[in-house]
This record gives C-alpha cells, sequence and structure tokens, in this order.
C-alpha cells in the first residue's frame, strides 16, 4: 500500500512542481542546438556564406560573454539551395536531429515553406534574410519570427521620398518569386501614392543567366526611374548587363537589397551612384555597431555586410530568449521572443512586436559612394523604428 | 523586336561554343560529360585570375591551353579506363567530377562572385536603328561563328577531322583502317574542354563567376545536345539558336512560361524525333 502511494505521489508531485506558476523555469544543460538551413550552393550561395560567417560569429560571442548561462551553442548547416521544397527538407532533417531552433533561410518562399511545418515539427524558425511581408502577415505564425527589415519596413522610407523626386515614369525589375512579387506590388502602391506614372514590372526568375531581353524591354519603356528588387549574384548579372546596354546612364535606378556590399563588389564601378534602401551600414553611429564591425574585422578581415549584421541581431535575440525562457525548447524560446527588447544592438534599441513577430528597428535608405578607397552604401536618410516599422498588417491572426 | 532577335542571337551562339565540346565528346567517346559545366567554370576561374596580370586575351589564352591540357589527362586517366563500361558509371564518375571542382574552386576562390571587364577593344555599344547595343555581344557572336566555322572545316576539310568523322560512326572499323582512336580521343577531348574553357572566359564580362556557374550551364547545353541529336554538331548548332530565341521571345511574349520553355521543347523532339533535329552523328 505504502509502496502504491508512493508510486502515485511521485508523478503527482512531479506534474505539480512543472505545472506550478511563478517558479523559475526549469534551467536545460547541453548545448543550445542552432540549425541553420541556407544557401550553400547555388545562386544565393554567396549569400549563404553571409549567414554562416554571422552565426559563428554571433555564437563564438555567446560564448565568449556567458550569454546562455554556461550553456554552448552548437549548430548545423544543411544546404537549402534556393529552391522552397529543398529548404523544408533541409530543415526538416535539421529538426529530426534535434535542431528545432531554425535560422538562415535565403528566400522568403523558403521562408514560408518552413513557417507552416513548425507546428507540426515543434520547431522555431527566425527569419534574418526573407523580406516577404507575408511572413508577418497572413502566413504568421505562432512559431515564425522575423528580425530583418520587412518589405513594408522598406517601402515606409521609399514612399516619402519617391514624392520628393523629379522622374514621373517608373518601371519595376524584380525576381520573381515571393520576395520580388512583393517588393514589386509595394512599390507599386507607394507610386501611385506618390503620383508616379508605373509603366511596367517585368520579372525574372533567381538563377536568370541573360537579363537582355528584360533589360530591352526596359530600355523601350523609356521611363525616368527603375525599381530594382534582385539580389545576389543575379544582382550582380542584372548590373553588369544593363550597364553593358547602356540602361544604367538613361535611367535612375532605385534599388532594394542590390546594392549591398556584397554586390557592390561584384559589380564594381558601375554601382556608384545607385540609390537604395540601407538596411544596415557598418557606419552606423552606436557603440555596440562600432564594437561590431572592430571584432568582425578582426575575425573576418572584412567589413560585415547588411544580412551579416541583421542576421547577427537575429542571433543575440534568440540567445536573449533561450536565456529568458531558461530552456531552448521552441515553444518556450517563442513565448520568451515575443514582446523580448535588447537595449544596445548595432541599430539601438530593437523590439520583437508580439503581435506579428516583427522587430521593430530603424531602417534607412543612401546611394552607393566612396569610403575612402572602397564603394560602400552610404546612409542618407535615417527614419526611427516607430516610423519605419509600419502597423501590423491585420491579415495577421497568430495561430 | 528585331533587337530581342539579336538577343536571342547572342545567348545561342555562345550557348553552341559551349555545347559543342559535349557533341564533340559524345560523338567520339560515347560519354554523357556531366564535368563539362566544370570545364566551364575552371575556364572562367583560370582566366579571371590569369587577366589580373595578362588582361583578358592573356587570360583567355590561358583558360584555352590550361583546359586543353587539362581535358587531354581527363580522357587519359578517366574517360580512357570507364571505356566498354556501363554508360551510369560514367554519368557517375564525371558527376563526381564535377562536385570535386566545384569543391575545388571554393577551395581556392572562395563562394564569393566575381566579374571581369571586358576588352577595352570590345566595350562600348554601337548605334542600331533607334536603339543601342553592346559591341562585346556582338563579339559573342562573332565567337560562336568561330567556332562553329572553325570546328565545321577543320572536320570537313582535315585529315585528322575524316579520322575523328570515321572514329564517331565506327570506332573499331576506324582503328583496324590503322587510325589510332586513343590519341584521336585525347585530341578530340583536349579541343572540347579548351571550347568549354573559352567559353567561360568570353561569358565572364556578362555572366558573374562564382561556383554555382557550372551547374547553371550544364542543364542548358544538355537540351541543345539532346534537341540537336547527340554528337551532331550541326544540330547542336541549329538547336543553340533555336533556344537563343525561344530564351528571348519567352521572356517577351510568355514571361510565366519562359524557364518552361526549353524543357517543353526537348520533350517534343523526344517524342517525335527522339534522335532529335539532326538525327546522325558528326
Amino acid at each position: 500500500m505504502k509502496h502504491s502511494l508512493i508510486k502515485l505521489a511521485a508523478p503527482l508531485a512531479l506534474a505539480a512542481l512543472v505545472a506550478l506558476p511563478g517558479l523559475p523555469a526549469y534551467a536545460q544543460s547541453g548545448p543550445v542546438k542552432i540549425g541553420v538551413a541556407t544557401s550553400l550552393t547555388g545562386p544565393y550561395a554567396d549569400l549563404g556564406e553571409e549567414v554562416k560567417r554571422a552565426v559563428t560569429f554571433a555564437a563564438k560571442e555567446a560564448a565568449a560573454k556567458g550569454t546562455l548561462k554556461g550553456r554552448t551553442v552548437q549548430y548545423e548547416f544543411a544546404d537549402a539551395e534556393t529552391d522552397p521544397e529543398v529548404a523544408r527538407r533541409a530543415s526538416e532533417k535539421l529538426v529530426l536531429g534535434g535542431y528545432k531552433l531554425l535560422v538562415g533561410l535565403i528566400s522568403s518562399a523558403q521562408g514560408l515553406a518552413v513557417g507552416g511545418q513548425l507546428e507540426k515539427w515543434d520547431a522555431l524558425y527566425l527569419a534574418t534574410i526573407n523580406k516577404s511581408n507575408k511572413l508577418t502577415a497572413d502566413a504568421c505564425n505562432t512559431r515564425m519570427f522575423r528580425a530583418n527589415h520587412s518589405d513594408a519596413m522598406d517601402m515606409a522610407v521609399i514612399g516619402p521620398w519617391l514624392k520628393s523626386r523629379p522622374e514621373k515614369d517608373w518601371v519595376i525589375m524584380a525576381a520573381d518569386y515571393a520576395w520580388g512579387r512583393d517588393s514589386a506590388e509595394e512599390f507599386t502602391k507607394a507610386a501611385k501614392v506618390a503620383g508616379k506614372n508605373l509603366k511596367a514590372s517585368y520579372f525574372a526568375p533567381i538563377g536568370t543567366k541573360d537579363y537582355a531581353p528584360h533589360i530591352q524591354q526596359i530600355k523601350d519603356q523609356k521611363a525616368q526611374g527603375m525599381w530594382v528588387a534582385i539580389s545576389g549574384r543575379d544582382a550582380i548579372n542584372f548590373g553588369v548587363q544593363a550597364d553593358q546596354f547602356g540602361l544604367l546612364k538613361t535611367i535612375f535606378p532605385v534599388s532594394q537589397s542590390f546594392a549591398v556590399p556584397l554586390t557592390i563588389k561584384g559589380m564594381g564601378p558601375i554601382a556608384e551612384g545607385i540609390w537604395g534602401i540601407i538596411n544596415y551600414s557598418d557606419g552606423l553611429d552606436t557603440p555596440a555597431n562600432k564594437a561590431f564591425v572592430a571584432a568582425w574585422k578582426k575575425e573576418f578581415n572584412r567589413d560585415p555586410a547588411n544580412f551579416e549584421a541583421e542576421t547577427y541581431v537575429g542571433m543575440q535575440l534568440l540567445f536573449a530568449a533561450v536565456a529568458k525562457a531558461g530552456s531552448d525548447e521552441p515553444e518556450k524560446v517563442a513565448k520568451a521572443l515575443e514582446g523580448l527588447s535588447l537595449d544596445d544592438t548595432i541599430f539601438g534599441k530593437v523590439t520583437m512586436r508580439a503581435q506579428d513577430h516583427q522587430l521593430i528597428m530603424p531602417n534607412y535608405m543612401g546611394k552607393v559612394g566612396k569610403v575612402g578607397a572602397e564603394l560602400k552604401p552610404v546612409i542618407e536618410m535615417a527614419v526611427d523604428g516607430s516610423i519605419a516599422t509600419p502597423a501590423p498588417d491585420p491579415s495577421c491572426k497568430m495561430k | 523586336m528585331l533587337i530581342q532577335i539579336l538577343n536571342g542571337l547572342v545567348y545561342g551562339t555562345f550557348l553552341f561554343a559551349m555545347a559543342s565540346g559535349l557533341a564533340l565528346m559524345f560523338g567520339l567517346r560515347r560519354i554523357v560529360n556531366f564535368a563539362h559545366g566544370a570545364l566551364y567554370m575552371l575556364g572562367a576561374y583560370f582566366g579571371y585570375t590569369a587577366a589580373k596580370l595578362a588582361g583578358f586575351w592573356g587570360g583567355l589564352l590561358v583558360a584555352a591551353l590550361g583546359l586543353a591540357v587539362l581535358g587531354v589527362a581527363l580522357d587519359i586517366l578517366v574517360f580512357r579506363p570507364l571505356r566498354g563500361r556501363d554508360p551510369l558509371t560514367t554519368l557517375l564518375v564525371t558527376f563526381g567530377l564535377a562536385l570535386i571542382s566545384e569543391d575545388f574552386i571554393q577551395t581556392f576562390w572562395g563562394n564569393d562572385t566575381h566579374s571581369f571587364a571586358e576588352p577595352a577593344l570590345l566595350s562600348g555599344v554601337v548605334q542600331l536603328p533607334g536603339t543601342t547595343f553592346p559591341i562585346y555581344r556582338l563579339a559573342i557572336v562573332a565567337f560562336g561563328i568561330l567556332v562553329a566555322g572553325g570546328l565545321a572545316f577543320w572536320l570537313t576539310r582535315s585529315k585528322v577531322g575524316l579520322y575523328v568523322r570515321a572514329a564517331s560512326h565506327d570506332p573499331v572499323i576506324a582503328a583496324v583502317q590503322g587510325v589510332d582512336t586513343d590519341r584521336l580521343s585525347a585530341l578530340v577531348v583536349g579541343v572540347g574542354a579548351a571550347l568549354a574553357g573559352m567559353a567561360g572566359v568570353v561569358a565572364a564580362p556578362i555572366l558573374s563567376i562564382s561556383p554555382a556557374m557550372a551547374a547553371d550551364i550544364l542543364v542548358d547545353s544538355f537540351i541543345v545536345v539532346v534537341i540537336g541529336g547527340l554528337g551532331s554538331l550541326g544540330g547542336a548548332f541549329a538547336a543553340a539558336l533555336i533556344l537563343g530565341q525561344i530564351n528571348v521571345l519567352g521572356v517577351v511574349f510568355l514571361p510565366e512560361l519562359t524557364a518552361l520553355l526549353p524543357f517543353l521543347l526537348m520533350m517534343a523532339v523526344l517524342i517525335w524525333r527522339p534522335t532529335g533535329l539532326a538525327g546522325s552523328r558528326v
């Protein structure tokens, strides 16, 4: 009888302990496992390299600073290529291997493909590159977060600026997937509000080699301004070919993720003077950024680029959430992420908005110019996070 | 519209320069060389590195010579021992070589994307009715036509070309007649590799250089060779020109289906004319 009671009491006591509110979360031991599904091959492989650098750097820094209270970080990379289905498979494999905190997907289409599976996998995905509004709008869910700037955030900066531009007729050249389509849609709205005439929109699939037919179509439109939303190697190909056709001399290009440090290096002098959204600049005047840039240069002998910086901030948030939750269980980390603020990041104070899981942070605009001997995006306009982060999309119903 | 047709001609002639080596190799060795894209990539990287010291033309020369040597080595060390084996074995071995080449590039040149400028002689634009057109793109058309004309002349007017055609038709009978098919194969694979390497350099001022470039171009090259008729240079030339036009006209008239059109064409050819447009070997 005694033994039976003990047998009954033990699990009940344990259950009560777990269920008691207000008790400190059970501190886990063992490494915090991060699954990095990113583009290791294909047209976005160099962006994948940036993700790899940012994750390794942030993990090393977290270990050195003791952010995770003695726990180490273990990360595993998987090649998500550029295909959403490959990304889903790669992420699922990572989750099955115990790497349930996912980061690193490059294309928004991949983020969306993984986002819908998170609940089933009992995983969490923190986007640091994906820009499509959908992630924090109609596709939002309790397990998906975004620590980088969305299309809507970029357009909140572009919109007012566009009104001041003299160019009347515009065209759009964008990548043909979720991000490019989203970006084009947002620009179309902004152009309408600014009273501009949008003459045509052109889309090219990821990995397009020859942009000549698109460039000729754009030339035929005789527009004065061009919104470009192409990234990675595709951006370099488009930029170089557009220059060869003389297009960049006859049209005013404004861009999103097109003229960033990675692509500027590939395009060379032709990138000089191209205007665009600058989600991050290594020249940001915050103490945390100065320390970050110095440490990054020491580690990699190069300046940090935009996606590297945004992924770094994302990792800081993830580690802070794990520390706050006292656990790396995805559900608990997700709860800890909601409303989480970091006061001293490279962008200054940032907050993960609970309503749609979008990080509130400042945004910038400017043009490519010479900084010393090097071509870099130079900030001409800074917009505070409260203005740069539009209100949550009403289509986001957390579930 | 004429400009778009010219754009199609540029891409088509470039594709032929790239795929001609693949057709040559298959014609003689009956090898489906999945490493052909890797040869193109290696040529681009060799040329890119050499161009820093010796300019564009120096880079082109280094790529041609370097890849010719690599091609001969590939034939002697890989293709020759695989002769008579199951085609699947050859396919897997060449696929493995492609992966090794990509890792080699990533190790020594990294994952970054590079581009190098066209030579000063070919930079700028020419005025065409109503628009301008890059001179370098016209030079690519000339390069493709030069490769086509050169190969046609070599194969039809020289003794070695006669041997190549004979060995492609029936290697055993050609060997019985005294043709050294091993040396001939090494020569053909060397020429094919050199053409792929040169195509890599010629494409570099337009298409950036990165480790992914091998896989990018391989699919288009195979479509050209399959549509043209495996091993047929004439067929490959026609197929490359058609594919170039489909690529451009697809963007203009059927933008939603552009990526699909080459595959639809290949399927149609395989159904109605399984041996390809030419239907016979070199």
